[in-house]
């Protein structure tokens, strides 16, 4: 035989081989269960952009065939367990199905017997996401940090790339770990992430235009940890934290991250100036957040007071651990005269629950406030009891966002811009690689079931050995490139000047 | 005879391979394969290859697997270098009597696999073994295949060149514009002793041992690996034969199996750390799974995923009940070539509570588990200061096991007030049973020190305790009347005392944490 004819023969077959036509089998059997799906998409509301939902059938070793029904059309899909979705169909899907839903149908070849599941929908919503998402990959280490990156995923379709990654400026000397992102307005023109040790400074973007400050001053705690954008000002709160690390011998929490001291700065970025918000004597100030018109500044402060003058403040801090409670407070503030006046405690968590608040964040209509409580302590992602709970501002009502949480640590709470989404960090997968939820938030104030943001391939967390960490939602893409990130990172960071109020 | 000198050479060197790689040092490469990784499938590819080193790493990291078999990797890598000889000789068409010249590339890459040493713990080069070979092949081969494409182009030798180089020296820069992390090569410390590590320290070969037959919970060959020759073992040997002698019961027996640890000659690695090199194991013999899962990671983090980290982050996610996060680290070793068996017996434990209950694992470990308090602390990566202090500092150990262990852990840190408390419950625990040997060598030494906090008056010690420890007081007091110096004096009394807790309590002093 010639080789040409060896080769169209070849050719015939992949043709016939990647035709193959699916088709739903007819004599399923019919089980009374809804099928066993990773990750888990069945009845969740999700954006009208949303990149396709990809899963994979969990009914053992099964051949599987998903049947997608919606208003313009139904889609065959089955990939061995998997079911990967064509990104156009999926587009066309979901711009039929606005407002409605898909119908899924779930079919798996058990044996030589296929087997029908109940059928489950996927709700689409009249609204659309933020198009990008931005978080730190990193492995839930201890101490240790080696590759650290900060990436933005498209949540449209599956393109990720990174922000920036602190191997580019990393040696075996001198590591650099990077710390928190920050935007202003889910706008990136203004945005900022911190580095630490190698390089170390804070890295901003003011107005599209990046420098590289170093917030330490003799008068402050430390550079700036924990960041929030004025929403209108150029300027940014930020915690200031001496921090440390202590380890469980038993408990499954494993870790304690604990402040020993905390405070609050304001920075002013066109002056480059740092003044002190907050820096009262036994308190624990932490995690700022502005109110969307920029005039209320909310914060979470903890009352502790260090009484044991023989050993050091972090080894009592370990000794008394649990006993670090958070409370939730609220500053009036001035834009134009940068004052601050009225701090009031909104939410005591400490006393009447015996419970510590953390990581505020609210609505951008600024009607509610949603926040990451548990038992003790600021570092609820390491707390399995740590679960999100949301405030009405105007009634001051607090209620726990049942639909969001899980018997495993939620934390980080975070809006899309336009208010219908919700985005938290939950560890509900496995206890301890942390992965972004995103659920519907309606009118009426009630969150919906979360789902696991999307992959190209459905077991894609199961080998990802790194944490999503301060997912932060985004209406546009950090342009300014890696490398341009890392050639700055080399530059000396400015000093920032200390101003007294 | 001349015609068969490239044989001969490829013989010799072929032979000389193979003494010094599976002959000689099949548990370095055991150990090498042991700190890398490699999952089939198309995510950790991608991670791979889009990584520092892209294809080349991904193709050597399969392939450092094969050394799971260290016969199996060492035949695939003296393969390589094989073609590496035979190309060199056509490339430049040496003549055969000077065929041996060719062999300098695959000594150099042999002297390079065997010149990390410890370093095989700190390499943050995945796939080291088989990168410089790979890389050198490519090359040859690159080359060769210009000179023959371009062998009837009537072009000047120095376009050739040009031809030949030019797209090499581009590729790094390309790759700059796609992935601009790519390309650094963080090892800025350069191993300098490690040939000397590798082929001539018996401890290192003892410790690379002693960690296998630790982690297949082989404790008789653990306690064979000890020196018996004189040879000063290392600290994590001292560590890995005191666990093996706790598992088989004989923590007693401690002193008299040479418990004076020295910290391996290194020279030039300035970051020599029980922690990297055991802390994981050691931890999780010892009942701490938490921290045995902290080591696991943070060494994952810091220098690469391993089989090694992923197998003890396994063991302890099913001893902490993590399922979920165990089946994760599962699926990861079942998507492996020779892990993936292993990987099938852990799971059976997750699936059966009764076959993990029954496990070979779970018998050893679960007296060490009995103790439910939790503490929130910190070991500063000093592994074993933070077990001898946890251990001397446990009041009312809740099984036998546990109570062995406080006890022999306090007269190791030489804590004098630990231990008299831990020894005066168990005196009272036990009132009707003979006390071992080395309590009482330890309490008629430190019950009678100034500073104990309890009194020994009414305890009878067996007379020959008590015999042996008024002559070794006699011969000490004589000694240093003589004004013998301690070295001295440690030499002339070990003979006599040299597997007593009191030689041990005098003379070393040298405990030097790492």
């Amino acid at each position: 035989m010639k080789l040409k004819n060896i080769l169209s023969i070849a050719v015939m077959a992949t043709l016939l081989v990647a035709c193959k036509h699916l088709d739903v089998p007819s004599d399923a059997q019919m089980e009374s269960r809804l099928p066993k799906i990773y990750p888990d998409y069945t009845e969740v509301m999700v954006p009208a952009n949303i990149c396709p939902m990809n899963f994979a059938v969990q009914e053992g070793e099964s051949e599987t065939i998903a049947r997608l029904t919606s208003p313009g059309g139904t889609y065959i899909y089955g990939d061995n367990q998997k079911v990967l979705i064509d990104e156009t169909e999926w587009t066309d899907m979901l711009k039929s199905a606005k407002g409605k839903e898909i119908k899924v149908e779930v079919f798996a070849k058990i044996g030589d017997k296929w087997k029908a599941y109940q059928p489950f929908n996927i709700y689409v919503a009249e609204d659309s996401i933020d198009e990008y998402i931005s978080y730190r990959a990193i492995q839930p280490s201890y101490v240790a940090y080696e590759k650290l990156s900060i990436n933005q995923r498209n949540l449209t379709n599956f393109d990720e790339r990174e922000i920036y990654n602190n191997m580019s400026v990393s040696s075996e000397k001198v590591g650099q770990c990077i710390n928190c992102h920050s935007y202003k307005n889910f706008k990136t023109d203004n945005m900022l992430f911190h580095m630490r040790q190698g390089y170390g400074g804070t890295m901003i973007v003011s107005n599209g235009e990046l420098k590289k400050v170093d917030l330490k001053t003799d008068e402050t705690l430390s550079a700036g940890v924990y960041p929030a954008w004025h929403p209108t000002k150029n300027l940014i709160a930020f915690s200031t934290n001496k921090t440390g690390q202590s380890f469980h011998t038993k408990n499954l929490n494993k870790i304690e991250v604990q402040d020993t001291e905390s405070d609050l700065i304001l920075y002013d970025v066109d002056k480059n100036e740092v003044s002190i918000i907050s820096e009262l004597d036994d308190e624990l100030e932490v995690f700022p957040t502005w109110s969307p018109d920029g005039k209320k500044l909310y914060f979470c402060s903890a009352h502790f007071e260090y009484y044991n003058d023989s050993i050091e403040k972090s080894a009592e801090m370990i000794q008394r651990y649990d006993e670090v409670k958070y409370n939730l407070y609220s500053a009036d503030f001035n834009p134009d005269t940068k004052e601050f006046s009225n701090v009031q405690m909104i939410y005591n968590a400490s006393d009447s629950l015996g419970q510590s608040v953390t990581l505020p964040r609210i609505s951008p209509d600024g009607k509610y406030l949603l926040f990451a409580q548990a038992e003790y302590g600021c570092f609820h992602v390491w707390h399995a009891d740590a679960d999100i709970y949301m405030m009405n501002l105007k009634t001051q009502q607090v209620q726990k966002m049942d639909a969001l949480n899980s018997e495993r640590s939620e934390s980080y709470p975070t809006w899309s811009s336009n208010g219908r989404w919700i985005m938290v960090d939950s560890r509900r997968d496995d206890g301890n690689y942390t992965r972004p939820y995103i659920a519907y938030f309606d009118k009426k104030g009630k969150a919906h079931k979360p789902f696991m943001l999307p992959q190209k391939d459905p077991y894609f967390y199961t080998f990802y050995l790194r944490s999503f960490n301060r997912p932060e939602f985004m209406i546009e893409p950090v342009n300014i490139t890696p490398q341009e990130f890392a050639e700055k990172a080399k530059e000396d960071a400015i000093p920032a000047k200390y101003a007294d109020r | 005879m001349k015609k068969y000198l490239k044989y001969i050479y490829l013989f010799a060197f072929i032979t000389v391979a193979y003494i010094l790689l599976p002959v000689m040092n099949g548990d370095y490469l055991y150990t090498i394969q042991d700190n890398n990784v490699f999952i089939n499938g198309h995510t950790f590819m991608m991670e791979t290859v889009t990584g520092e080193g892209g294809w080349i790493v991904w193709v050597a990291r399969y392939l450092t697997q094969f050394f799971y078999h260290p016969w199996l990797g060492s035949t695939i890598l003296i393969l390589f270098w094989v073609a590496i000889y035979w190309i060199t000789i056509r490339m430049f068409n040496i003549k055969d009597k000077w065929c041996f010249a060719a062999l300098a590339i695959p000594v150099f890459l042999l002297y390079d696999l065997l010149s990390y040493g410890y370093w095989i713990y700190y390499a943050k080069a995945p796939g080291f073994p088989f990168v410089p070979t790979l890389l050198v092949l490519f090359v040859l081969l690159y080359t060769w295949g210009i000179i023959y494409l371009t062998r009837n182009l009537h072009i000047s030798w120095h376009l050739k060149g040009l031809i030949a180089i030019g797209p090499l020296a581009i590729i790094p820069y390309i790759s700059h514009l796609l992935w601009p992390t790519s390309w650094h090569w963080h090892l800025d410390y350069q191993p300098k002793n490690g040939i000397l590590t590798t082929l001539t320290d018996k401890n290192f070969r003892h410790e690379l041992r002693m960690y296998r037959a630790l982690d297949e919970f082989r404790f008789e060959d653990v306690l064979n690996e000890m020196p018996t020759d004189g040879q000063a073992p290392t600290n994590l040997m001292v560590l890995y034969k005191n666990i093996a002698l706790m598992h088989t019961g004989q923590m007693d027996r401690m002193f008299e199996t040479n418990n004076c640890g020295i910290k391996p000659d290194t020279g030039d690695s300035p970051k020599i750390r029980t922690s990297l090199l055991g802390a994981p194991i050691i931890y999780y013999m010892f009942g701490h799974i938490n921290y045995s899962y902290r080591w696991a990671m943070e060494n994952a983090v810091q220098y690469g995923l391993s089989f090694r980290s992923l197998k003890m982050m396994t063991r302890c996610a099913i001893f902490n009940q993590e399922f979920e996060v165990a089946a994760k680290y599962i699926s990861l070793l079942k998507s492996s070539t020779f892990h993936r068996q292993w990987a099938i017996e852990h799971e059976a434990w997750m699936m059966n509570s009764t076959n993990f209950i029954q496990s070979k694992e779970y018998q050893t470990l679960s007296p060490l588990l009995s103790d439910n308090k939790n503490i929130l602390d910190g070991d500063d990566g000093l592994c074993e200061q933070y077990l001898l202090e946890y251990f001397s500092d446990l009041n009312h150990p809740s099984t036998p096991l546990l109570e062995n262990v406080t006890m022999c852990m306090s007269l190791w840190a030489k804590d004098y007030y630990a231990f008299c408390v831990h020894f005066y419950d168990y005196v009272n625990n036990h009132p009707n049973s003979p006390i071992p040997l080395l309590y009482q060598e330890g309490a008629i030494l430190l019950g009678n020190a100034e500073e104990s906090p309890i009194t020994l008056d009414q305890f009878r010690f067996d007379d020959v305790v008590a015999n042996k420890y008024n002559g070794f007081i006699q011969d000490y007091n004589q000694l240093l009347q003589q004004g013998i110096k301690e070295q001295e004096m440690a030499k002339r009394l070990k003979p006599l005392y040299g597997n007593t807790y009191w030689w041990y309590y005098y003379f070393y002093n040298d405990f030097n944490i790492y």
